[in-house]
């Protein structure tokens, strides 16, 4: 786990965006999925939310979750080994990271409660 | 300019007197009068001349206004036709949006950036230039379509069929495209710049974490124009193809999908409410800690809700789109991404008002207008989230209700605190200071006026008045919403138009101002009132965020060269090139001196724009080739060039100069034109496999038109080059250079090579472009591969010239690492198009 956390140098500024980047992979990931699963395969709309484009999508949304909270715990122990400029690096990284984790559930929910192509 | 001293950098000793090293100076630096004035490429002009033109453009956005106003203050009124009606409308959303916000605030972030972060100028002044010319331009076409009556009518967005030439016959959708286009280079180039500005030439020992907010907020501004921009070109270009050649984008019957142009131009359309709101955030963010007399609350987190913007901002685009037919769980996942930007726009809320709660704010003029911010731009914002919930989207779309909330959001958001940033740095621009009693009836009657008219229309939205409707019957209960707005619209205007009276007056009746006049704590008040055309005669090492506050005594020390770069005799325009994390020295930037090539160029872009609307296409081909050529030849008074930097001595212990390295800012220039043009390139993937998955006509041949073997062979070229050009560059990093010029060449031949097999596979496709919009834009992919090839050889061939000239070599071997880029991107996006174009049709089929 160290040496993958030294590998990512999580003080580096790159980590500002990685994780809202991730967050527009993910969304773009779902919305164009969903289109796509709704124009070659749309499924019955009497079976609600219970179908194979919610259960993908969530999915998808669950291990963009699991990275991004791993990315944040990751920073947040980054930032307490270093000061200055690198401390500062790592913590608005791991805000970044956390935001976007949330980001990620927030934007999920509706998948386990609204059917798809409807 | 100047004349090149060998001599090398002089130091400790050797340093002048003060007005000594003005003069010098002055001498390399100064603007010149008269007509050579058009050469000027200096920031410091330029952004003047940016926000002057930005202001003459507001006043004819406002007019047009004004005219909407008069129209809607009584029912039945036949003050203008429903056509002049819909000119008037459309010119002032686009007026306002691309004509007014944008460039102002660009102007300002290129007038401030190199005086807030410590640097002479911006590193690509002539690109400055450029941008300014173009913008002019630009702007003088779309407007001379008012004069014309041939104005845009279809809405500022431009939504098709309404836009396209079945609906909208005239030339007035070809003055927004082609218009609006030529504009996006001037923002487009200016993105550029300001991005690699803010990165490579902070002075010394300015650090990420050190860096002043306002340029964390032009930073992400910069780099949304980047990235936002493209997809609103990409569509221009399409809709115009559409228009002057047929070509079936966005038309049904052919393929085509018109919802394709929303996705398209909100792509561009909702980032770009951010990219208005961003720097005004800025200004707000410098100004509130400084009349507070504090350091601002939480920078981390302003940092954090800057980023988190800028990123958010491009998930939100289709709730603009939300009552065209989308199913609900997209819907859904856009609702949620809208309320999500709340976040961090409300933590910069609450980071002004700690830092007001714990400071001792003076409510100066510039607070007054921070204070009519604050309160205008939550209530819009507030109309935000609630327009993000669906239901409620639904039953306020395409009415007034919206057009008041855009209001409440742009005005609150960007207007306000423009002009709070322009009272605040007024003494800057010109050593004197405001009237107070003018500004404060400015204030007021700006603010009830805006008020009486927007809070109003909100109400006229919720009674069902539609947007965009020319008249109304009376007897709707709108009548009198309408009337008060209409009024309040007026009381507004004479708020505008005192604050405009007091800026124009104060520069001949108001007080000199005393240095600093406000205590602030940041570089640009560093500069003597109003600023030399260098900023600064030496450079400061910075330590702490507020440099003037922790050493008041900077101003003077850096006026007196105490500092670094404070020497003239070498005659080159120079300042550092820093790292862009720590701050750390790289290299001494050295940068172009006035030019009339960026005048030229935009001159011939312009010929190009009139010529399309014309229709004389001969006459445009002619006017491409001859931009081109002064493109060329500007980039050829480049590093070692006699106009550049023929000598490269520079003191013991100095860097070296940025053109004999290898990591000049022409490499982040590069880069970053790229990260644009790879948007543009994205938006066009993203519109082929939209029309394949979407189009309700989408008609796919059983067999791909195109010739595999001949794409393969045009990409095996491509490779080639991109294998050989790498191996030169890493020679030339090691210090070898035999044979450069011959394997410039050689590289160059390859890529003619790979555009002429790509030109072969086109016109052996027989693509029948304007009858199905599958073959149109298979066009357009394969003319964009053409266009990256061939002037990927062209830069090639140059650079085989510079090395015989003796430009470029062992010496200066800067040049080609920067031209190896273009090929790399070359090399990714070929073979990307060969597999969506070619490769994925006769996979997976139609």
């Amino acid at each position: 786990m160290s040496m993958t956390m030294q590998r990512l140098h999580l003080t580096h500024p790159l980590h500002f965006v990685i994780g809202l980047t991730l967050w527009c992979i993910w969304f773009v990931a779902v919305y164009g999925g969903h289109a796509v699963a709704c124009s070659v395969a749309p499924p019955a709309p009497e079976q609600g939310v219970f179908t194979l484009v919610n259960a993908m999508l969530l999915v998808v949304s669950i291990a963009a979750i699991a990275l991004l909270a791993a990315l944040t715990v990751s920073c947040c122990r980054m930032a307490k080994r270093h000061e200055g400029r690198l401390r500062f690096n790592a913590t608005v990284s791991a805000g970044l990271y956390l935001f976007s984790t949330l980001g990620v559930v927030f934007a999920a929910m509706p998948i386990m409660g609204i059917p798809p192509c409807l | 300019m100047t004349t090149i001293n060998r001599e090398a950098t002089p130091q400790g000793d050797d340093i002048k007197g003060p007005n000594q090293l003005h003069n010098d100076l002055h001498d390399i630096w100064g603007n010149p009068r008269g007509l050579k004035a058009l050469t000027i490429v200096n920031h410091t002009a330029l952004g003047l001349r940016f926000m002057v033109t930005g202001m003459v453009f507001f006043l004819i956005g406002g007019l047009l206004a004004m005219l909407v106003r008069t129209q809607l203050a009584l029912p039945d009124q036949d003050f203008m036709s429903p056509d002049i009606y819909n000119q008037v409308t459309t010119m002032h959303g686009t007026v306002m949006m691309f004509l007014f916000a944008i460039p102002m605030l660009e102007g300002l972030a290129i007038y401030m950036i190199p005086k807030m972060i410590g640097a002479r100028d911006l590193v690509c002044p002539r690109l400055t230039s450029l941008g300014y010319w173009c913008y002019l331009f630009g702007g003088i076409i779309l407007s001379f379509s008012l004069v014309l009556e041939m104005a845009p009518d279809s809405g500022w967005f431009m939504y098709t069929p309404l836009s396209s030439s079945e609906y909208s016959p005239g030339l007035g959708s070809d003055f927004w495209l082609l218009g609006i286009t030529f504009v996006e280079i001037s923002a487009l180039s200016a993105g550029v710049e300001l991005v690699v500005s803010i990165l490579r030439t902070r002075t010394q020992g300015m650090a990420l974490h050190k860096m002043p907010l306002f340029a964390w907020y032009i930073l992400a501004m910069a780099l949304m124009i980047v990235v936002g921009f493209p997809p609103l070109i990409l569509g221009s270009v399409l809709l115009e193809l559409e228009r002057a050649a047929g070509m079936p984008f966005f038309e049904v019957a052919g393929g085509g999908d018109p919802i394709l142009w929303q996705h398209l131009f909100w792509l561009f359309g909702h980032p770009e409410v951010y990219i208005i709101f961003l720097p005004a955030a800025g200004i707000v963010s410098t100004l509130i800690p400084v009349f507070a007399g504090r350091p601002i609350v939480g920078y981390g987190w302003a940092v954090f809700a800057i980023i988190v913007t800028g990123f958010i901002s491009f998930g939100l685009w289709v709730h603009h789109m939300f009552t065209i037919g989308i199913p609900q769980l997209a819907q859904a996942f856009f609702s949620a991404a809208s309320m999500l930007v709340a976040v961090p726009t409300a933590i910069q809320v609450f980071v002004w008002l700690a830092t007001l709660w714990l400071g001792k704010p003076k409510m100066k003029l510039p607070m007054l207008w921070i204070m009519g911010f604050l309160i205008i731009f939550v209530c819009g914002g507030l109309t935000g989230v609630m327009l993000a919930l669906v239901p409620f989207n639904w039953q306020v779309h395409d009415t007034h209700f919206v057009v008041a909330h855009m209001h409440y959001v742009l005005v609150g958001g960007m207007f306000f605190p423009l002009i709070a940033g322009l009272y605040y740095w007024l003494p800057l621009f010109s050593g004197r200071m405001p009237s107070e009693t003018l500004g404060k009836w400015g204030f007021w009657l700006t603010f009830l006026g805006f008020n009486g008219t927007f809070l109003i229309m909100h109400w006229t939205g919720l009674l069902g008045m539609p947007r965009r409707v020319y008249s109304y019957e009376t007897g709707m209960g709108w009548d009198i919403f309408n009337l008060l707005s209409s009024m309040s619209s007026f009381i507004m205007s004479a708020g505008i138009a005192m604050v405009l009276l007091d800026f124009a007056l104060h520069f001949r009746f108001g007080k000199p101002a005393k240095h600093n006049p406000w205590n602030a704590d940041t570089l640009e008040w560093a500069n003597s009132m109003p600023p030399s055309a260098y900023n600064f005669v030496s450079l400061p090492k910075i330590e702490t965020r507020h440099p003037l506050w922790d050493n008041p005594d900077l101003p003077r020390t850096m006026a007196e060269g105490q500092h670094s770069l404070a020497v003239a005799t070498h005659g080159r325009r120079e300042m550092w090139g820093t790292d862009p994390l720590t701050g750390k020295v790289r290299e001494i930037i050295h940068l172009p001196g006035n030019s009339w090539w960026p005048l030229f160029a935009a001159m011939a872009l312009a010929v190009v724009c009139i010529s399309l609307l014309t229709r004389l296409y001969p006459l445009a081909g002619i006017a491409v080739v001859i931009a081109g050529l002064f493109l060329l030849r500007w980039s050829w008074e480049n590093g070692a060039h006699p106009k550049a930097a023929p000598d490269a001595e520079v003191a013991p212990g100095d860097p070296p100069l940025h053109s004999r390295t290898m990591d000049g800012p022409g490499l982040w220039a590069m880069s970053i034109t790229l990260l644009a043009n790879g948007s543009f390139f994205l938006s066009y993937l993203f519109g082929w496999f939209y029309l394949w998955t979407v189009s309700p006509e989408w008609r796919m041949p059983e067999t791909s038109p195109l010739s595999l073997v001949g794409l393969i062979l045009a990409g095996v070229a491509l490779t080639a080059g991109v294998v050989i050009l790498e191996k030169r560059v890493r020679g030339l990093r090691q210090g070898k250079d035999t044979g450069l010029a011959i394997g410039m060449y050689c590289i160059s031949a390859l890529g003619f090579v790979q555009v002429a097999i790509t030109l072969w596979v086109l016109l052996s496709a027989d693509l029948a472009v304007t009858e199905t919009s599958h073959d149109a834009i298979i066009m357009v992919g394969l003319a964009y591969a053409l266009l990256h090839g061939g002037l990927g050889a062209v830069l090639t061939l140059l650079q085989g010239l510079r090395v015989g000239y003796g430009f470029v070599g062992a010496h200066a071997p800067f040049e080609p690492a920067v031209v190896a880029q273009w090929w790399r991107y070359n090399l990714v996006t070929f073979w990307i198009l060969v597999g969506a174009l070619a490769v994925l049709p006769r996979v997976i089929g139609s």
